[in-house]
C-alpha cells in the first residue's frame, strides 16, 4: 500500500529498538477530537450512507417479515427436520455469538494487558459485539416451537411452581448470553460517556445537545469523575474478561454436553473460544478497513492496528486448525466407531463441500498472513477476513448439520436443505447487523477519543523523539 | 316471488359475469360448493333460507352423529355401561372374501380402536395394518354421504333412499315380471353366508338374472390349480405350526395371504433357536417380507418359478435333470430338507403364479405326505364360481352386446381396477341402469346412474367367514354416519324379503347354521365371542387326478428376446387393490421393504438398473402390450433381475382428498398400473420396455432419502452387526454368549453394569420394560398403524415425509445386508426406549421430558416449548416434532367427523411440541386403576397389575407376538424372562443410557450346506 500518509510515517515497523507510533497523525488532542467528531457532526449525510442504509434496512425488514411468517406457520417453514432438528437457526446463533467476541476481548482483556493499541479500535469492536449479540439473541428466541412461552426458559416464580431444568446447557446458554450482552453493553456505554460529553459540548443544534447530553449523564470531566470512571472501567473490564471465555464455552456446551457423535467432544470450549475470537477479529477487520477509509480515520486506525489484528487472526486460525486435527485424532484414538464415522463423514460424506470450504477458509487462507505484505495490505486482509467469516459460518454448519444428519442409527440418517425462509433470515440478520452498524457510524463516536488521547499522551511524543 | 323471476334483465341479482351469462363453469363451481343447491329444480329461495337457517342452528351440534329421532335421554343406563369407560365388542372385517375377527373399542358410542379377537383362529388377537386403519376409513370425510341419481342425458342430482326405493320398486317390479332378463349383479368377493343366501333368494326372484363376482386381486390361480390337480376347487389351509421346512414360490405368505395373521403366528412360534426351529425358503421375484424372514432366498423372474419347481419336482422324485448351476445348490438343499421332513414340510405358491404351478405344488405336497398334515384342504365356499377374470370378461361381453340393461354393482371399483384390455368402462356405459353401492364415490360410482352410500362394516349387521371358514357375526358399533346401507340390506330389499333389515337377515342365516337348537343363547354367545365355535370347514382329502402331460408347468418366458423385461404387478400392503387409497394412515405407512410412502414406483434391481442406465427417482415410460404408463424408478436390491415391479392400487382419480380426486383437484397418489394389466397375464407380463424420460419425480421414502455414498455404506456395515444382532442357530446353540459379544465394553463390563457419573433414578412400584424379538418380527408394520390409531398420531403428507418430518412414534427400520443383488434384510421396530439415563431428559431446558417413578420417560406436552434439543440428543431418533399444526385438516368444512377417530385418552398435540412413544401410558394407567379397584374389591392391598394386563398397542397388534411388555421387577413376567435371555441386548447400551427396551437377537436357520455365516460375519463380531 502506498498511501502517502503511511509512506510518510509507517508505523508497522517491528524493530525492537524503536517503539512504533500508535497513531500516524500528530498526537494532538484537538486533532483527534476533530477527526472523530467530524464524522458524527457532518451536516449532510453522505449519499453512500443512505444507499447502504437502504439496502441493510430492507434486509432487516425481510428478516422481521420472515420471523412473522415463522410465528404464523411454525418452525416447519425452515428446513429443519428429524434428525436435523437444529440447523441454520442455531448455526446463525453460534456464528453471531462468535462475531460478538472480538469486542470484549479487545476492550477488556487487552485493557488489562495494557495493550494501548486497542484504544483506536475498541469502541468500534465493542459496538460490533453488541450488534452481533443482538443478532445472535434473536435466533434461539424464535427457533423454539412455541415462541409464545419463551419466557419459561427464565427462572421466575410462577404458579406452576416450576424451575427450569438447571442441568440443561440450553439454560446455561440463556444465562451466559444474557450476562454477556448486559456486561458488554454496560462496558461499551461506560467507555463512551466522556466522548458523548465531548459531542454534547460540541453540539451545534439543540436536539443534538439534548440527546448527547442525556446519555452523557452529566459528565464534566472532573478529576473525581475521571477517578471513579477509571475505577469502574477497570472493574468492568475485570468482570468482562472471564465472560469472554465463558460465553462461547457455554455455547459450546450445547454441543459438548450432548452425546451426538461430533458434538460430544471435550475440546469444544477452548476450540469455540478460539474460533469466536478468530471470527470476531475477522469481522472487525472486514468492517474497519472500509470504515477507516470512508470516514477518514486512517491516521487513528493505522495499518499497525490492522497488522496486530491480523496477527491475532493468524494465531487463532492456527489454534482452530489444530483443533480440527485434534478432533480427528481423538475420534480415531477414542476407538468409538460412531465418533470416527462422524468425522470421516464430515470430510467425505454428503456435506464434504461444507467441510472443505471450512478448512480452506479457516486454516489455509489465513496462512497468507504470515507475510507482512498481506497483513498490511488492506484489500488482501479484507478478502482474507471475509473468507474467514464464511469459513466460520460453515464451521458451525458442519458441526451442527453434518453431525445431526448422520448419528447413531443409519435408518434415521437424513438430509437437510434450507428453505427460502432460512436464507431470508440469514441475510436478514446481516441486514440488521449492518443497519445498527451504519447508525453507529453516523451517530456515535467510532473511536474512543478520550482513551486514544490518554494512550498517546502517556508516551508524549515518544514515537517522534526517538 | 315470481315477479322477481320475470324481470329477466337487470333486476335479477347476480354474483358474477359468469353467472349472469349462465356459464357452465359457474354451474360447475356452484355444484362443487353446494351440490344440493345446484339442483335447478330442487330448491327455491325460501327453502334455501329455511335450510340455511336450520343448518346454522345445527352448526352447534356438528359433533353429533345421531339422527335427531335417535337421541334418547340417558335416564336409564344400559346394562354394564359406565359413562367414560370404553366398551369392547366383537365383530369381524371381511377383506376380499376372507374375514378376521376383531374386538373394537368404543368410547361413548364411537369406535376408536380395533384389535384382533384372540378367539378367532384367523386373528389370534392380532391384526394387520388394514384392519387397524379401518377406523380412519369409517370416519373418512370423503365417504359417500348421499344417494345420487343421474337421469339419462342429464346431470347428476342428489336424491335420497326414499327416491331410490320408489325407483327400485317400480324398476325391479318390472324386472320381476320379465324374470330378471337383462339384470346382472357384479359383486366383490364376500364371505358372508347371508349374502350367499340372499343371492339364492335373488335367483329365485329373478331366475334370468346373472351374478358375477370380481376381485382384481384374488387367489383364483390357486383355486384353478386345485381344479387341475384334484378335479375340483379346494381351499388350501396352511398349518405352519406343523411344518419344519417351508418353501414359498413367489408366495408372500406373511404379506398377502388371507390367513397371513395365523401363518405369521405359527411361523414365529417356531423361530426359537431350539430343535423345533423351522426353516423357510423363499423363491420369489419381488422382495417381500416373507423373503426377508426366509433363511434362504432366491430372486428369479416370476416366469422362472415354474421351471424351478419342475427341477425340484424332478429332484424329489429322484429323476436326473439338467439343473442350472446357479440354482443347483439351493435346489439340493431344499430337496434334502423336504426329504428329511416328509409330512412336516410345506410348499406353497403365490397367487400370481399360474394354475399349473399351483397344481405342481399340490402334487409335490401330496408326494411329500404333507397333504393332510401341513397342508389341509377344505371345501371351497362357492365351488361353481368362475374365475374372477373370466366372470368379468363374460359380463363385459354381455354388456357390449347390449344384453344387460340393469347392472347392480355391489362394492368394488371395476371401472378403475378392471384389466385394461377389457375396456370395462366403455361397456359399462352401455348399460341403461347402473346402480353402484359403495362406501366411496369412486371411479365406478361416478359412471353409475345411481350411486348409493354403503355402510361400513362397523355400521351395519352382517356376517363373515374366515379363510378357514370360521363364522363370525359382523356387529355394528355405530349407526351409519351417512345413512349408508349394507349389501345385505340392499339385496334383501331387491329380493323382496319381508324383513330387509340386516339384523333380521343375519339372524335368519344364523338359524340355518346352528340347526335350530338354543338359538338365542348361541346367538348371544357368538355375538359375544365373535366366533361360532366349530364353524371352520372340516378337512377333506381330495384325490389327485392322473398326472397328465398338460399339467406340467410351462416354462414360459415372458421376457421375450434376451435382455427383455418382465413386468410384475404387486399387491400393495397399504392401499391393497386401491380401495384404501384415501386412508392417510395407510398411505403414510412405509412399505415394509421399500420404505416408500405416498407412492408406488417401478422397482428395478440394481444390476438391471445399471444395465438400463436407470437411477432412482427417474421418471420412466413403461410399455407393455402396447399400453404405457409413466412412473418413477426405485432401485430395489433383491428384486429379480430383468423384472420391473409396480404396485397396483395407485393413481386413483376419484378416491378423495387424500388419495387423489379430479373433482377436488387433488393429484392422484402414485401411478395407476391397472392400465397395463391384461386379463391374460394379470400378475406378470412381458416383454416390457422401459424408457427414461429425463425428468425426476421425488419419492418419499422414510429411509435413505438420498443416495447412499461409500462412506455411509462403510459406516453402516461396521455398526449393523452391533445394532441388529444376528446369529445362526448353530452358532447360537454352540456359543450363546455370541450375542453379548457383538460389542466389547470397556473393562469387559456387561451391559447395564457400566458406572454412571450421576446418581441414577430410583424407581418404585413398577419397572416397565419392553422386549422385541427380532427372530419373530417379520416387519409387516401392523404395529406402526396400531400405534398411530392408539396415540392420535397425525398424518403429515408426502411433502412433509420428503422433508423428513413423518410423525410415527414407532417405526420399523429395514436394513439390507450383503450384496446388492442377493441381500438379506432385517427389520427392527424402534420406538422410545425409555432409557433410565435418558439423554433427552437432561438437556430439556424446561423439564418437559422427565422420568416417572416407574421408569417411564414422560413427555409433558403442556410444558414443552419446542427447543428440539431432546430430539438431537436422542440416539434412537424416535422423537417427533410438530413442525406445523398438523390437525388443520380437521377445520376444513366437512372434515370434523375425523375428530371422532381420536382416542380421548391421549392428548392431541399441537404445533411446536415434541412427542414420542409413551409405552402407551394411558393403558398402563387404566390397568393400574383396574388393579387398585380389584385390590379394594378383593381386600388384598398387595394386588398389582398382572403380567399381560397391560398390552401396548403395538404389542397387541403384532401377529408374531414379537413384542412383550410388562413389569421388569416381576421376575415371572414374560418381559423379564425375555430380558434375561441370552439373546437379549440393548441397542446402543454402550452409551450407558440403560434402555428399557431390549431386543432379542435374530436367529437364522440356514441349511448346513448353504451356511456361510461363519466366514461372512466373523469380521463383524470382533
Amino acid at each position: 500500500m502506498t498511501s502517502p500518509a503511511i509512506a510518510i510515517s509507517d508505523n508497522t515497523s517491528s524493530d525492537p529498538r524503536q517503539r512504533a507510533p500508535l497513531i500516524t497523525c500528530a498526537p494532538d488532542c484537538a486533532l483527534i477530537t476533530e477527526t472523530v467528531c467530524r464524522v458524527v457532526e457532518r451536516e449532510k449525510t453522505p449519499l453512500a450512507w443512505y444507499a447502504a442504509f437502504a439496502v441493510s434496512s430492507s434486509f432487516t425488514v425481510v428478516m422481521f417479515l420472515a420471523i412473522g411468517y415463522l410465528f404464523l406457520r411454525g418452525v416447519g417453514v425452515w428446513g429443519n427436520n428429524i434428525p436435523v432438528a437444529w440447523a441454520w437457526d442455531i448455526v446463525n446463533f453460534v456464528f453471531w455469538v462468535g462475531i460478538g467476541h472480538a469486542g470484549t476481548l479487545i476492550s477488556a482483556i487487552l485493557f488489562l494487558f495494557r495493550q494501548n493499541w486497542r484504544t483506536s479500535i475498541n469502541r468500534f469492536a465493542e459496538a460490533m459485539t453488541i450488534f452481533a449479540v443482538m443478532c445472535a439473541g434473536i435466533f434461539p428466541a424464535v427457533h423454539i416451537g412455541r415462541v409464545w412461552v419463551v419466557y419459561w426458559l427464565a427462572p421466575y416464580p410462577n404458579q406452576m411452581q416450576m424451575w427450569p431444568n438447571f442441568r440443561s446447557p440450553l439454560l446455561w446458554d440463556v444465562f451466559a448470553v444474557s450476562t454477556y450482552a448486559t456486561v458488554s453493553l454496560l462496558f461499551w456505554y461506560l467507555g463512551m460517556i466522556p466522548d458523548l460529553a465531548t459531542l454534547r459540548d460540541r453540539a451545534a443544534s439543540r436536539w443534538r445537545k439534548l440527546a448527547y447530553g442525556l446519555f452523557a449523564l452529566g459528565w464534566r470531566g472532573s478529576a473525581r469523575q475521571w477517578h471513579r470512571y477509571e475505577r469502574a472501567y477497570l472493574l468492568l473490564a475485570a468482570l468482562a474478561t472471564p465472560l469472554v471465555l465463558s460465553v462461547h464455552s457455554v455455547v459450546s456446551f450445547d454441543f459438548a454436553v450432548s452425546q451426538v457423535p461430533g458434538w460430544h467432544t471435550t475440546i469444544f470450549p477452548p476450540y469455540f473460544v478460539a474460533g469466536a475470537i478468530f471470527s470476531g477479529f475477522a469481522m472487525v477487520v472486514t468492517l474497519m478497513v472500509p470504515a477507516r477509509a470512508f470516514f477518514g480515520l486512517k491516521e487513528l486506525v493505522t495499518i499497525r492496528h490492522l497488522d496486530n489484528m491480523n496477527k491475532v487472526i493468524l494465531a487463532t486460525s492456527c489454534i482452530v486448525g489444530y483443533a480440527y486435527a485434534t478432533e480427528f485424532f481423538i475420534a480415531w484414538y477414542s476407538g468409538s466407531q460412531y465418533e470416527l464415522f462422524a468425522f470421516l463423514n464430515r470430510a467425505r460424506g454428503p456435506y464434504y463441500w461444507a467441510y472443505w470450504t471450512m478448512v480452506v477458509c479457516n486454516v489455509v487462507v489465513p496462512q497468507v498472513l504470515w507475510l507482512k505484505k498481506c497483513r498490511t495490505t488492506p484489500w488482501i486482509m479484507v478478502i482474507v477476513a471475509i473468507l474467514v467469516n464464511v469459513g466460520m459460518w460453515f464451521e458451525r454448519f458442519v458441526i451442527i448439520v453434518t453431525s445431526l444428519s448422520r448419528d447413531f442409527l443409519p435408518s434415521s440418517w437424513g438430509h437437510y436443505a434450507p428453505t427460502r425462509i432460512d436464507v431470508a433470515m440469514l441475510l436478514g440478520s446481516f441486514g440488521l447487523f449492518f443497519t445498527l452498524f451504519l447508525l453507529f457510524c453516523r451517530y456515535l463516536p467510532m473511536v474512543a477519543m478520550a482513551e486514544v488521547k490518554a494512550a498517546v499522551s502517556h508516551h508524549p511524543g515518544s514515537d517522534h523523539r526517538h | 316471488m315470481p315477479s322477481l323471476e320475470s324481470h329477466e334483465n337487470g333486476r335479477k341479482p347476480w354474483r358474477s359475469m359468469a353467472e349472469l351469462a349462465g356459464a357452465p363453469e359457474f354451474r360447475a363451481l356452484l355444484e362443487a360448493e353446494f351440490p344440493k343447491e345446484a339442483d335447478p329444480q330442487g330448491i327455491n329461495r325460501r327453502r334455501w333460507l329455511q335450510l340455511m337457517g336450520a343448518s346454522l342452528a345445527l352448526a352447534g351440534t356438528s359433533g353429533c352423529r345421531w339422527e335427531k329421532e335417535e337421541i334418547m335421554p340417558f335416564a336409564e343406563r344400559p346394562e354394564r355401561r359406565t359413562a367414560g369407560l370404553p366398551e369392547r365388542y366383537a365383530t369381524a372385517m371381511d377383506l376380499a372374501g376372507a374375514a378376521i375377527g376383531l374386538l373394537v373399542t368404543a368410547f361413548d358410542g364411537r369406535p376408536i380402536k380395533i384389535e384382533g379377537n384372540p378367539l378367532h383362529p384367523q386373528s389370534l388377537g392380532a391384526t394387520d395394518s388394514l384392519a387397524q386403519a379401518a377406523i380412519l376409513g369409517l370416519y373418512d370425510p370423503d365417504r359417500s354421504r348421499q344417494v345420487f341419481h343421474r337421469q339419462p342425458g342429464s346431470r347428476e342430482t342428489a336424491a335420497d333412499w326414499e327416491r331410490f326405493e320408489a325407483f327400485f320398486r317400480e324398476h325391479f317390479g318390472g324386472l320381476r315380471e320379465t324374470k330378471g332378463a337383462g339384470f346382472a349383479v357384479l359383486s366383490d368377493s364376500d364371505s358372508s353366508p347371508t349374502v350367499a343366501r340372499l343371492r339364492g333368494q335373488l335367483r329365485n326372484a329373478f331366475p334370468q338374472a346373472s351374478w358375477y363376482e370380481y376381485e382384481p386381486l384374488s387367489r383364483d390361480h390357486e383355486r384353478l390349480g386345485s381344479i387341475q390337480a384334484f378335479g375340483a376347487a379346494y381351499r388350501t389351509q396352511l398349518r405352519l405350526d406343523r411344518a419344519g421346512v417351508i418353501a414359498c414360490f413367489d408366495a408372500d405368505l406373511f404379506g398377502d395371504h388371507p390367513a397371513a395373521l395365523a401363518a405369521i403366528r405359527q411361523f414365529a412360534e417356531r423361530r426359537q433357536p431350539d430343535e423345533r426351529m423351522n426353516r423357510l425358503y423363499a423363491i420369489e421375484s419381488c422382495y417381500t417380507i416373507t423373503g426377508a424372514a426366509a433363511d434362504h432366498r432366491l430372486a428369479i423372474r416370476p416366469s422362472e418359478i415354474g421351471g424351478f419347481l419342475n427341477q425340484l419336482e424332478a429332484m424329489v422324485e429322484g429323476a436326473e435333470g439338467q439343473t442350472p448351476p446357479e440354482w443347483k445348490r439351493l435346489l439340493e438343499a431344499i430337496a434334502d430338507d423336504l426329504e428329511g421332513h416328509r409330512g412336516g414340510s410345506l410348499l406353497v405358491a403365490g397367487p400370481s403364479q399360474p394354475p399349473e404351478v399351483h397344481a405342481a405344488v399340490h402334487r409335490l405336497n401330496a408326494a411329500l405326505d404333507n397333504a393332510g398334515q401341513t397342508i389341509v384342504y377344505t371345501q371351497d365356499p362357492d365351488p361353481e364360481r368362475p374365475a374372477h377374470f373370466e366372470a368379468l370378461r363374460a359380463l363385459v361381453a354381455r354388456m357390449e352386446r347390449g344384453e344387460v340393461q340393469t347392472l347392480l354393482v355391489l362394492g368394488g371399483n371395476p371401472v378403475y381396477d378392471a384389466p385394461a384390455d377389457l375396456a370395462f368402462a366403455a361397456a359399462f356405459s352401455k348399460v341403461a341402469t347402473r346402480i353402484h353401492l359403495s362406501q366411496f364415490d369412486n371411479e365406478t360410482s361416478q359412471a353409475a346412474t345411481w350411486r348409493l352410500p354403503q355402510a361400513h362394516f362397523l355400521e351395519a349387521w352382517g356376517d363373515a367367514r374366515g379363510f378357514d371358514g370360521t363364522y363370525s357375526i359382523v356387529q355394528p358399533l355405530i349407526e351409519p354416519l351417512w345413512g349408508g346401507r349394507s349389501k345385505i340390506e340392499l339385496l334383501a330389499a331387491i329380493a323382496g324379503m319381508e324383513a330387509p333389515g340386516g339384523y333380521d337377515q343375519v339372524r335368519e342365516t344364523f338359524k340355518g347354521l346352528i340347526a335350530g337348537e338354543e338359538f338365542e343363547s348361541r346367538w348371544r354367545k357368538c355375538l359375544h365371542d365373535g366366533v361360532l365355535e366349530g364353524s371352520a370347514w372340516p378337512a377333506v382329502t381330495p384325490q389327485l387326478v392322473e398326472k397328465g402331460p398338460a399339467s406340467q408347468p410351462p416354462d414360459e418366458n415372458r421376457k421375450g428376446e434376451p435382455g427383455g423385461l418382465e413386468i410384475v404387478f404387486q399387491r400393495d400392503g397399504s392401499v391393497y387393490d386401491g380401495r384404501f387409497a384415501n386412508n392417510g394412515w395407510l398411505q403414510e405407512l412405509p412399505d415394509p421393504m421399500t420404505r416408500l410412502t405416498w407412492d408406488n414406483a417401478v422397482l428395478v434391481g440394481p444390476a438391471t438398473a445399471e444395465r438400463l442406465g436407470l437411477a432412482g427417482e427417474v421418471l420412466v415410460r413403461l410399455t407393455s402390450g402396447g399400453r404405457r404408463i409413466e412412473a418413477p424408478v426405485f432401485i430395489m436390491p433383491g428384486q429379480a433381475e430383468d423384472t420391473l415391479a409396480i404396485a397396483l392400487g395407485y393413481g386413483r382419480t376419484a378416491a378423495g382428498q387424500v388419495g387423489g380426486s379430479a373433482r377436488l383437484e387433488v393429484k392422484p397418489v402414485g401411478v395407476d398400473a391397472y392400465r397395463l394389466r391384461r386379463c391374460e397375464a394379470p400378475y406378470f407380463d412381458g416383454p416390457a420396455t422401459i424408457e427414461p424420460l429425463g425428468a425426476v419425480s421425488r419419492l418419499a421414502a422414510t429411509q435413505n432419502h438420498h443416495a447412499i455414498d461409500t462412506i455411509a455404506l462403510e459406516g453402516k456395515a461396521r455398526r449393523l452387526g452391533q445394532l441388529v444382532r444376528e446369529a445362526t442357530r448353530g452358532e447360537f446353540l454352540e456359543h450363546p454368549e455370541i450375542i453379548a459379544h457383538a460389542l466389547h465394553l470397556p473393562g469387559g463390563a456387561k451391559e447395564g453394569e457400566l458406572n454412571s457419573l450421576w446418581e441414577e433414578h430410583s424407581h418404585d412400584g413398577y419397572r416397565w420394560g419392553m422386549s422385541i424379538d427380532l427372530a419373530k418380527c417379520i416387519g409387516c408394520g401392523a404395529c406402526v398403524t396400531a400405534c398411530q390409531a392408539e396415540n392420535n398420531i397425525p398424518v403429515v403428507g408426502k411433502e412433509r415425509v420428503l422433508e423428513g418430518r413423518q410423525m410415527h412414534w414407532l417405526r420399523v427400520d429395514r436394513y439390507f445386508k450383503g450384496s446388492p443383488e442377493g441381500p438379506s434384510v432385517v427389520h427392527q421396530p424402534v420406538a422410545c426406549h425409555h432409557c433410565e439415563n435418558a439423554p433427552c431428559e437432561q438437556v430439556c431446558p424446561v423439564a418437559a421430558t422427565v422420568h416417572s417413578r416407574e421408569g417411564l420417560n414422560d413427555m409433558v406436552y403442556n410444558r414443552c416449548v419446542g427447543t428440539r434439543y431432546c430430539a438431537n440428543n436422542c440416539p434412537y431418533k424416535v422423537r417427533r416434532f410438530n413442525f406445523f399444526y398438523y390437525h388443520f385438516n380437521l377445520e376444513k368444512p366437512g372434515n370434523g367427523v375425523l375428530k371422532m377417530a381420536f382416542n380421548p385418552e391421549v392428548t392431541v398435540r399441537s404445533r411446536g411440541v415434541m412427542e414420542k412413544c409413551t409405552y402407551c401410558v394411558q393403558r398402563i394407567q387404566a390397568a393400574k386403576i383396574a388393579a387398585k379397584n380389584e385390590a379394594v374389591a378383593s381386600g388384598d392391598p398387595g394386588r398389582r397389575v398382572r403380567d399381560g394386563q397391560v398390552e401396548t398397542a403395538c404389542q397387541q397388534a403384532c401377529p408374531a407376538r414379537a413384542i412383550e411388555f410388562g413389569d421388569l421387577d416381576d421376575k415371572k413376567s414374560r418381559v423379564a424372562a425375555a430380558h434375561g435371555s441370552d439373546r437379549a441386548y440393548g441397542m446402543l447400551a454402550e452409551l450407558n443410557i440403560k434402555p428399557r427396551t431390549k431386543y432379542l437377537a435374530r436367529i437364522r436357520n440356514p441349511h448346513p450346506s448353504l451356511d456361510t455365516s461363519e466366514h461372512d460375519q466373523s469380521g463383524h463380531r470382533d
